[in-house]
């Protein structure tokens, strides 16, 4: 049972399933830490970028690629629509938070009825199958969704790392979510940059979707449970943290992955619930690891 | 007419719903999307009282509701330590996690639900009974929690609410008054579930879903958020509303999303075209302005 090569096993499928979570753990942070909103809308977005691409596979025999183009198309439209005619309202009304939690919870489930009523709540899948070619690496069952997950995630990441360090948008998303109204005086404007990070979430999204979809079934309703691990991610990492947000969303994948070798299957579902409780209990800031410092010699 | 009498038991539980619902968002401020679990709560322990205790209906209903406050004191005094925007994230994994808790027991029947509560009242007699009982309930909450938020302890939650700040300065402890607002709010909640679990004699974990949050909170942003009556109106218009849907013949495939669809689009109307909602008067500007900062 503790072999090293089942452990590596666990490991490596604790690492690749974490891929479609890092992927919207990543929009969502990035979301909170620019907007400073919950966006539950986001997993209405999911929906639509998981039935878009179904829609187009199944339904009009497109190639993938397109599928994925009009996933991205739909899911920018709905995530942008959003923004400017709904949460920019709601700003400049100066609404509380409970308004735009109201907002962006109902508008989630409007989409998840609308969803449900053209498509149903069979579970569906983008491919006819979900089976993916497996090689074995030193004893370790490797499949080409596990390398195209965690090739996607280390992409993502890297993409969202480049952009906000090297990119004058990225260094305004930066900004704006230090202090809008200080940003604003020095020129940067800080609806441009909510509406950059809507895109920005949105292809986190499409990405995040397309691997849930070519690996198991997705009803209407999954996103919403999905987003709650994007939430815990969040509240691990610290808000206002993407990268550790991200981080923490691996962790959690390697602990549910762990737990099969002291918990029954149907049983690992509630550890994220606990980690959930344990995280606004005891991290409410989220986790953060001590700061080594090396003293320079001779100084 | 036993249907129609089933629809206005069924409203007037609702109606208990919706105005607890009130109590703890609209009149305290308190962002949460837990209130279907503690509904949930009331109904499971009223249920597996009556079927393993064999107590008396109105012991088992009381402590269903005792059980509901236990677990919201438990969930607020955890995540209100921090900001209030912790107890939403908050509610929403105790929402979803003890609906997995409740799935995977045995005791509550897993996810087949719990049959075979035992019926109190049988014969021509129930539905009557059952009808003055829940009428009787939903008036007195309704009146009761209208009777807190007018006196001065309500007064003091809706200056709680607005200014938070000011409040502490005063001396007032906003957290323990946050947590009683909580507790009272999910305690009716728990209540209106055992009285849910008697008259109907079935739960099921899919009777009480996260998307019951927004039926409930399409109640009372409908109706108008804090405001007494409001949540009545709410209740009422939105139970009829898809009854009236019902004599479309629609399969039921159709139906039940077609149901959430109105729902939600009348809580995006109301959102943007009258935040104060129905009952709300939007000339009041003090009330507007609250409902708008909420």
């Amino acid at each position: 049972m503790y072999e090293p090569v089942i452990l590596a096993q666990i490991f490596w499928t604790g690492v690749a399933t974490s891929a479609p979570h890092v992927l919207m753990t990543l929009g969502f942070a990035l979301t909170l830490k620019v907007t400073g909103l919950w966006n539950f809308a986001q997993a209405g977005f999911m929906a639509i970028a998981f039935y878009t691409m179904f829609f187009a596979l199944n339904g009009l025999d497109l190639p993938i690629f397109v599928a994925v183009l009009l996933a991205i198309g739909t899911t920018i439209a709905a995530s942008l629509a959003t923004e400017v005619y709904g949460l920019q309202v709601l700003r400049e009304r100066q609404s509380g938070n409970l308004m735009f939690f109201i907002f962006t919870l109902i508008l989630s489930q409007f989409i998840m009825y609308v969803i449900t009523l053209i498509f149903g709540t069979e579970p569906q899948t983008l491919f006819k199958s979900i089976l993916s070619p497996v090689q074995i690496v030193g004893g370790v069952a490797v499949s080409d969704w596990d390398l195209l997950g965690v090739g996607l995630m280390i992409g993502g990441m890297a993409a969202l790392w480049l952009f906000m360090a090297f990119t004058k948008e990225g260094q305004f998303l930066t900004a704006v979510s230090d202090n809008a109204k200080l940003a604003e005086l020095y020129g940067i404007s800080a609806r441009r940059s909510y509406r950059v990070t809507a895109v920005i979430a949105s292809l986190f999204i499409v990405a995040s979707m397309y691997l849930v979809g070519s690996h198991g079934g997705v009803v209407p309703n999954s996103p919403l449970e999905l987003i709650l691990g994007a939430v815990l991610g969040t509240l691990l990492g610290g808000i206002g943290r993407v990268f550790a947000a991200a981080a923490a969303s691996i962790f959690l994948a390697l602990i549910q992955s762990f737990s099969i070798l002291v918990l029954a299957s149907r049983w690992q579902n509630l550890l994220l619930y606990g980690f959930l409780f344990i995280a606004i209990v005891v991290f409410p800031r989220g986790v953060r690891l001590p700061k080594f410092r090396f003293a320079l010699a001779g100084r | 007419m036993e249907y129609l009498a089933t629809v206005t038991i069924l409203i007037a539980i609702y109606v208990i719903l919706a105005a607890s619902y009130n109590l703890v968002i609209g009149y305290g401020g308190l962002a949460t999307v837990a209130h279907p679990i503690f509904f949930a709560i009331g109904a499971y322990v009223t249920g597996l009282l009556a079927i393993h205790a064999g107590l008396p209906p109105i012991v088992c209903v009381a402590l269903g509701a005792v059980a509901a406050m236990v677990a919201s004191v438990l969930l607020a005094a955890s995540s209100l330590r921090v900001s209030g925007d912790y107890l939403l994230i908050a509610s929403l994994g105790f929402q979803l996690g003890l609906l997995q808790l409740i799935r995977n027991l045995e005791i509550t029947g897993g996810p087949g639900g719990l049959s075979n509560i035992p019926s109190t009242i049988v014969g021509a007699a129930r539905t009557p009974t059952f009808l003055a009982i829940t009428i009787g309930l939903a008036v007195v909450s309704v009146l009761g929690i209208r009777a807190i938020v007018r006196g001065p302890y309500g007064r003091a939650i809706t200056a709680m609410r607005d200014e938070e700040l000011a409040f502490t300065a005063l001396g007032r402890n906003a957290m323990s008054m946050k947590i009683v607002i909580f507790a009272v709010g999910c305690g009716v909640a728990g209540m209106a579930g055992g009285v849910y679990a008697f008259y109907f004699q079935y739960v099921s974990p899919e009777q009480f879903e996260v998307l019951q949050s927004a039926q409930i909170l399409t109640m009372v942003v409908l109706g108008g958020m804090a405001t007494a009556y409001g949540p009545v109106v709410g209740a009422v218009l939105l139970l009829a509303i898809p009854q009236a849907i019902t004599f479309l013949d629609l399969p039921q495939n159709v139906m039940a999303p077609l149901q959430g669809i109105i729902f939600t689009v009348l809580v995006l109307l109301f959102l943007f075209l009258r935040p104060t909602g129905i009952m709300g008067d939007s000339d009041n500007k003090p009330r507007a302005r609250a409902s708008e900062a909420a």
